[in-house]
């Protein structure tokens, strides 16, 4: 092998020591000495690339404007960069390239001209590009179709982005408005305020919307106002920061609010006369009632031997349909209350309550009443769920047509609710009736035969399902009816269970 | 009632109600004189009169025409004078605010007007049994 000398040194003890690949080649492009970074970077022994035409390392399609270019090259050798502004590659001994960047240098030797070539393989530089063209070109996409408009802003509130779907809600395009101050985009008073904020915030660090968030109006070019969402985020960018103002057009969401607020408040004053018909009916109807049953009771007291029967009994009629009339009406002020008049939520043992109740109904001595299974504790009001349990056993006893009366309370754990049941063995009631009994006012007997507002079912329901539970009959005429209701199983009752002592 | 030549005062607007409270007082024998007055403005004009017999109890209804039983319990029962009278609400309101609005005025009784005739006299006369046994400041 030739020894190739640079000033008096070995030309390969100068690229054995490199760090970098080294290929040095003759004028006519062979290869005359390589390094061990060659080597590896390209993938041949070094013995297969000396006396090898240069080329070879280079992909097919770039082989013969090389040449081309080689020649030019030893016309005016200097050191330079190689192939600026495009895109150069390596090929490996096994097919593969690799993307390269090449510097040349000129070597003035003892036997004539030649080229030193530095080869980087710059493929992780490459890819990182990639990485990064990608992830802008996924935040273009983000900032150019977002829903929300997005606008950011230097620290002096100077805009510098501005993106399309905030060129839609404020009615500028970006060119008007980047190198303004974000101002243009408030209404009085809030624009007039706005830099003092930043700079406050920016002295003091006291955060009103950045990190947070809040609802405020933002101002279109055509002077109209609209109320927005803005969310603000804060980023450092080495010793600047940026913030970015995400708005969104709440127009619409605010228009459903205040129909609502309208709408509730309607219902607020629904309410409230519903309240003061309960009251009137209390006070106004059961006046001039009161009178006429005092002035019926005293006109048959003081005129007793002036009636005949016939007047008699059509006394005691008029003062039966006065007291009648007093049980509808205590009947709609109860059916009112509930809901209304709230009462203290508190834990209700239902052994104990029962028990109460039927020691207040006092039932005939051929009925009897028995508990099937340990009733748990609840948590209601103890006025409504008493209602709802001497309501169910009153009716039951009321009608009951058998001589020997049964009746049973049971209940059991479903789900997240407590199943109760009141059996009983009396007449039962018709399927086509089944809808109808928990209706206000509604009655199956005549009120003559059984005395009954009809009130009682229709308060039990109401109450059931306040407490956001179901009730339901099932019947079989002549056998008896079960009339079956739930009641939700709180955390606070969750653990009394069926076996707990009375 | 305890005192028997005291007036009872009856702050009742309806006239067949004073008819009724006459009748049962009657019929349970009680002799007091019967002052009625139709609203608390009246009551209070004739309680501030010098000239009138101070009663021994004080019958109240609750819904009346230019002052109500709740406005006039508010003037009465922050005047030193009368304070000390006892005062039995007579009504048909059932109305939890009522009471909870009664009873912090210091109300003495509250007594719901039943429909049923017979069992206003008994109404009457368990406040007569009362008020007989009870003893009362001078």
């Amino acid at each position: 092998m030739t020894e190739y000398q640079l000033e008096g040194k070995s030309l390969e003890w100068l690229l054995e020591s490199a760090t970098d690949a080294m290929i040095i080649t003759d004028r006519e492009g062979r290869i005359i000495l390589v390094n061990p970074p060659i080597e590896r970077l390209f993938g041949y022994p070094r013995q297969e690339l000396i006396g090898k035409p240069l080329e070879i390392l280079l992909p097919e399609r770039f082989r013969r404007a090389h040449g081309v270019q080689r020649t030019d090259y030893f016309a005016q050798p200097h050191a330079r960069t190689m192939g600026t502004g495009i895109e150069l590659f390596g090929l490996r001994q096994d097919g593969s390239e690799f993307p390269v960047d090449v510097s040349l240098s000129p070597l003035k030797t003892e036997q004539g001209l030649l080229v030193m070539a530095t080869i980087h393989d710059i493929t992780r530089r490459k890819q990182a590009e990639e990485a990064l063209r990608e992830s802008e070109a996924r935040m273009h996409a983000i900032f150019d179709t977002a829903v929300d408009g997005i606008v950011t802003i230097d620290e002096s509130g100077i805009i510098e982005r501005f993106n399309p779907a905030a060129e839609r809600m404020f009615g500028y395009s970006e060119a008007e408005v980047t190198g303004k101050n974000v101002s243009l985009l408030m209404p009085s008073p809030y624009c007039e305020a706005h830099d003092a904020y930043l700079a406050h915030y920016l002295q003091t660090g006291e955060k009103k919307i950045i990190g947070i968030g809040r609802e405020v109006v933002g101002l279109r070019k055509n002077g109209t106002t609209f109320p927005m969402d803005l969310a603000v985020g804060e980023t450092r960018l080495g010793e600047h920061r940026m913030f970015t103002g995400t708005v969104r057009d709440i127009s619409e969401r605010k228009q459903a609010e205040e129909q609502r607020d309208r709408l509730l408040q309607e219902l607020e004053s629904a309410n409230e006369e519903l309240n003061s018909f309960g009251y009137v009916v209390s006070h106004d109807l059961k006046a001039p009632l009161r009178a006429i049953g005092s002035l019926a009771d005293w006109l048959s007291t003081d005129y007793a031997d002036k009636f005949d029967d016939e007047g008699k009994e059509h006394m005691r009629l008029l003062i039966s349909r006065v007291r009648r009339m007093d049980g509808l009406i205590d009947g709609i002020l109860q059916y009112s209350r509930v809901g209304r008049v709230k009462e203290t939520t508190v834990a209700v043992d239902l052994n104990r309550l029962v028990q109460e109740v039927i020691d207040l109904l006092a039932p005939p001595p051929n009925i009897t009443i028995s508990v099937v299974n340990p009733l748990p504790t609840v948590m209601a009001e103890p006025t409504r769920i008493q209602q709802v349990l001497q309501n169910l056993l009153s009716n039951a006893i009321k009608y009951m047509d058998k001589p020997e009366g049964e009746i049973r309370i049971a209940c059991g754990a479903e789900d997240k609710q407590w199943k109760f049941s009141v059996t009983d063995n009396g007449p039962g009631i018709e399927l086509r009736h089944f809808d109808r009994i928990f209706q206000l006012f509604q009655t199956l007997a005549p009120r003559d035969r059984v005395e009954s507002t009809g009130v009682g079912l229709a308060l039990v329901k109401k109450i059931v399902e306040m407490y956001g539970g179901r009730i339901w009959v099932e019947s079989r005429i002549g056998k008896g009816s079960t009339f079956f209701f739930t009641f939700p199983r709180t955390a606070a009752t969750a653990n009394t269970t069926e076996g707990k002592k009375a | 009632m305890k005192i028997t030549n005291k007036p009872i005062l009856l702050v009742e607007d309806d006239q067949v109600d004073v008819m009724t409270v006459m009748r049962a007082l009657k019929e349970i024998h009680v002799t007091n004189p019967v002052v009625n007055l139709e609203n608390g403005e009246e009551t209070l004009n004739y309680l501030r009169d010098p000239k009138s017999e101070k009663p021994c109890i004080i019958l109240l209804d609750l819904n009346m025409p230019i002052m109500n039983g709740i406005e006039f319990l508010q003037v009465v029962k922050h005047d030193d004078q009368l304070k000390r009278i006892p005062v039995v609400v007579l009504t048909t309101s059932e109305e939890q605010q009522d009471k909870v609005n009664s009873f912090n005025l210091g109300v003495a009784g509250y007594m719901a007007k039943p429909v049923d005739y017979r069992q206003f006299v008994e109404v009457m006369r368990t406040i007569d049994a009362y008020w007989t046994i009870s003893e009362m400041p001078q």
